[in-house]
């Protein structure tokens, strides 16, 4: 600050509260030693009198514009053609796009295309993670999802193009007052869905009834698997934050991790379906609302008790776990939400992560055993050699029984990892199939030797060692890969 | 300020590279982010009832970005905290003019050349905040009070609680500062 600016503050602070006669006396006064200031303070002073309510509004209330999207200005497309698309008609305009009803001409099907905020084609880190989005949710087939046909970029717009469900969201549906009868059969379609996609480690990340939609013949599939994510920035991104930091989800069905920015997994969709399930229930939402008050209340008071019991008390019990504060509280998967909402008659098998089918889950278990009980024949077979291979029988054999012991425990734990924790396997198996790979390798080359130094004199042994380490050797170069890839790929 | 004090040790902490009390800062500084958020709510109108939380998020998320071991306590936050606001503010008041301007990508779908009607308490941000920069050449703190009072939500008792200076002084400051912006801009 120099010393110029000091005088001028002074000068400027003690002549503003003053009223015009006094003011003007104290600034001729002060024009006679310091005429330069008095000149500044006075331009100061006419500034502040024509200043009004200058600064006075936040920025945030004078310009609400500024933080609206583009999306409230954007025009309807309806009667364009979009690349191969003719726009139809526009279904709906929403915090994440326009949706359009569109014929794409090249395959003569009506799909439903969703015009995304232009944020996204301003910036390439974020079309890209858009992409990649939606191919994982192109991957996910299920009745109570909505399929995604295609990712578009047309014209430096982004497009996703996904099945088209004529009907109505689950928010028209549940209008003013609670939703009556098929309450628990499209809740529990929505857990199937969420089931689904879990399973294929995809969170939708934006549950919330507007997500939902009924058909006229009472299908139901939730739309806008994963897209959240890839509307959202994260920390470290490059990103902008500005344009799409509006997009993060929707506060009021955002779990307690979500709203303070904490990684998330499938329990925060079990939180969201917990104020959905609330609120098709009730009829009001569980925090009182979706508004910024509504939403500061949540947060000084995280755990607010609910206000409404539901009917009937199991269902009310379920709601209930979905919403605590605590994700280790809650349903740990849609699979496990799914189980509850069933009930104890109809238990869901736990089912494994990532199996296309029971049959090939089947031939990964039957092949674990298999192997097992090979390298434990393989053991029996060179204690019995053992006294042919003096001096060093003996010392070949506990080598073997080690090797054979750690082995078998390996694909035995692998096993029991399978039955019990399936959702650990493809971690489990990732760390040790090295170590079982390495066992075996050692194990089949010991029997393949002692296999040829024993053959001439005991043919029988030699060919069972020589079979028994040629079946390693397929099994460790074919059967294990093939069974793995068709048991735990997506 | 009730709470200073675990606040304050968990900055100290957090600036020591101590990784637990990282975890255990971030959501107090999403407390002190809601309470500039009340500020908003206060001063809100019907009908943008959520963005503020919007923009809460945003701030948020930029602090996230930057290491907290620059943070030194509470004051120092807030005055981190409304210097994200104002950049989130003028990037916005930026992207929109750049729209305007039709510059970038042909545009098949956003039509960017619909009036924007001027309500009163408008103010050209991109102006502001160039001024404001050259205000901090002549005077860092009184430009520290406009970022934290315009941009951050402060009242002037927060103000003041945050520079560490009286209320008083951040009022006539406010007063001098407003001027000379205005001088500048209107």
């Amino acid at each position: 600050m120099t010393h110029h600016w000091s005088r001028i503050t002074a000068l400027f602070e003690e002549a503003v509260d003053l009223d015009r006669d006094a003011r003007e006396a104290l600034l001729t006064r002060t024009s006679v030693t310091d005429p330069s200031s008095v000149a500044e303070v006075r331009a100061l002073l006419a500034a502040h009198d024509r200043a009004g309510g200058f600064l006075e509004t936040p920025p945030w209330a004078a310009m609400p514009d500024l933080l609206s999207e583009d999306l409230d200005r954007a025009p309807d497309l309806t009667g364009r053609r979009i690349g191969p698309y003719r726009i139809l008609e526009q279904l709906g305009r929403g915090g994440m796009g326009i949706v359009y009803a569109a014929e794409d001409t090249r395959l003569g099907r009506t799909v439903a295309l969703k015009a995304l905020p232009p944020a996204f084609t301003r910036d390439k880190v974020a079309r890209e993670r858009l992409a990649r989005e939606a191919r994982a949710a192109a991957g996910l087939s299920h009745p109570a999802i909505a399929t995604v046909y295609a990712f578009e970029e047309i014209e430096g717009e982004v497009f996703i193009a996904t099945e088209l469900v004529r009907g109505a969201t689950l928010r028209a549906t549940l209008g003013p007052g609670p939703l009556t009868g098929d309450l628990l059969r499209i809740l529990t379609t929505v857990a199937e869905a969420l089931a689904a996609a879990h399973e294929h480690g995809i969170i939708h990340r934006d549950l919330k009834p507007e997500n939902v939609l009924v058909s006229s013949d009472g299908r139901v599939k939730v739309v806008d698997f994963g897209l959240a994510r890839s509307l959202s920035p994260t920390p470290g991104s490059n990103a902008s934050l500005t344009v799409t930091g509006a997009m993060l989800g929707t506060p009021g069905y955002m779990s307690p991790e979500q709203l303070r920015g904490a990684p998330l997994d499938a329990r925060s969709d079990v939180f969201a379906f917990g104020v959905m399930a609330y609120e098709c229930a009730t009829g009001v939402h569980p925090f009182g609302g979706t508004d910024a008050a509504s939403l500061v209340e949540r947060f000084v008071s995280p755990q607010s008790p609910l206000a409404h019991r539901i009917e009937p008390p199991a269902l009310d019990a379920i709601v209930r776990r979905c919403l605590d504060v605590d994700p280790n509280a809650r349903f740990a998967s849609g699979r496990e939400l799914l189980a509850a909402l069933r009930g104890p008659g109809e238990q869901v098998p736990n089912a494994a992560p990532r199996v296309l089918s029971a049959r090939a889950w089947w031939w990964w278990q039957f092949h674990q055993v298999a192997i097992a009980m090979l390298t434990s024949a393989a053991t029996i077979a060179v204690w019995i050699s053992r006294r042919w291979l003096a001096p060093w029988g003996s010392s070949l054999f506990l080598v073997t029984l080690v090797l054979a012991t750690i082995a078998v425990t390996l694909r035995l734990h692998l096993l029991f990892a399978s039955h019990v924790h399936p959702m650990t396997l493809p971690a489990q198996r990732a760390r040790l199939l090295r170590s079982i790979a390495s066992l075996e390798g050692v194990l089949l080359a010991i029997l393949l030797g002692i296999g040829i130094a024993v053959s001439g004199n005991h043919d029988a042994m030699s060919a069972w060692l020589i079979v028994t380490a040629v079946l390693h050797v397929l099994s460790l170069a074919i059967i294990e890969p093939a069974t793995s890839a068709a048991a735990l790929s997506d | 300020m009730a709470d200073a004090a675990p606040f304050d040790e968990l900055v100290a902490r957090a600036s020591r590279g101590d990784r637990l009390s990282l975890e255990t800062l971030l959501p107090l500084v999403y407390d002190e982010l809601r309470r500039l958020a009340a500020h908003y709510l206060r001063g809100e109108r019907p009908g943008q009832t959520l963005q503020p939380t919007a923009l809460v998020h945003e701030a948020y998320l930029r602090l996230l970005k930057d290491r907290p071991d620059r943070w030194q306590n509470r004051a120092h936050f807030c005055a981190i905290a409304a210097h994200s606001m104002r950049q989130i503010l003028i990037e916005r008041a930026r992207a929109r003019d750049a729209q305007k301007r039709g510059g970038g990508a042909p545009r098949v779908t956003f039509d960017e050349s619909l009036p924007v009607t001027a309500p009163d308490g408008r103010v050209d941000l991109i102006a502001l905040d160039a001024a404001l920069d050259r205000l901090a050449v002549v005077d860092a703190d009184q430009a520290r009070i406009v970022e934290l009072r315009y941009f951050g939500g402060l009242t002037i008792e927060e103000t003041a609680d945050a520079m560490g200076i009286s209320p008083a002084t951040v009022k006539r400051h406010w007063a001098l500062a407003r001027a000379w912006l205005a001088r500048e801009l209107l």
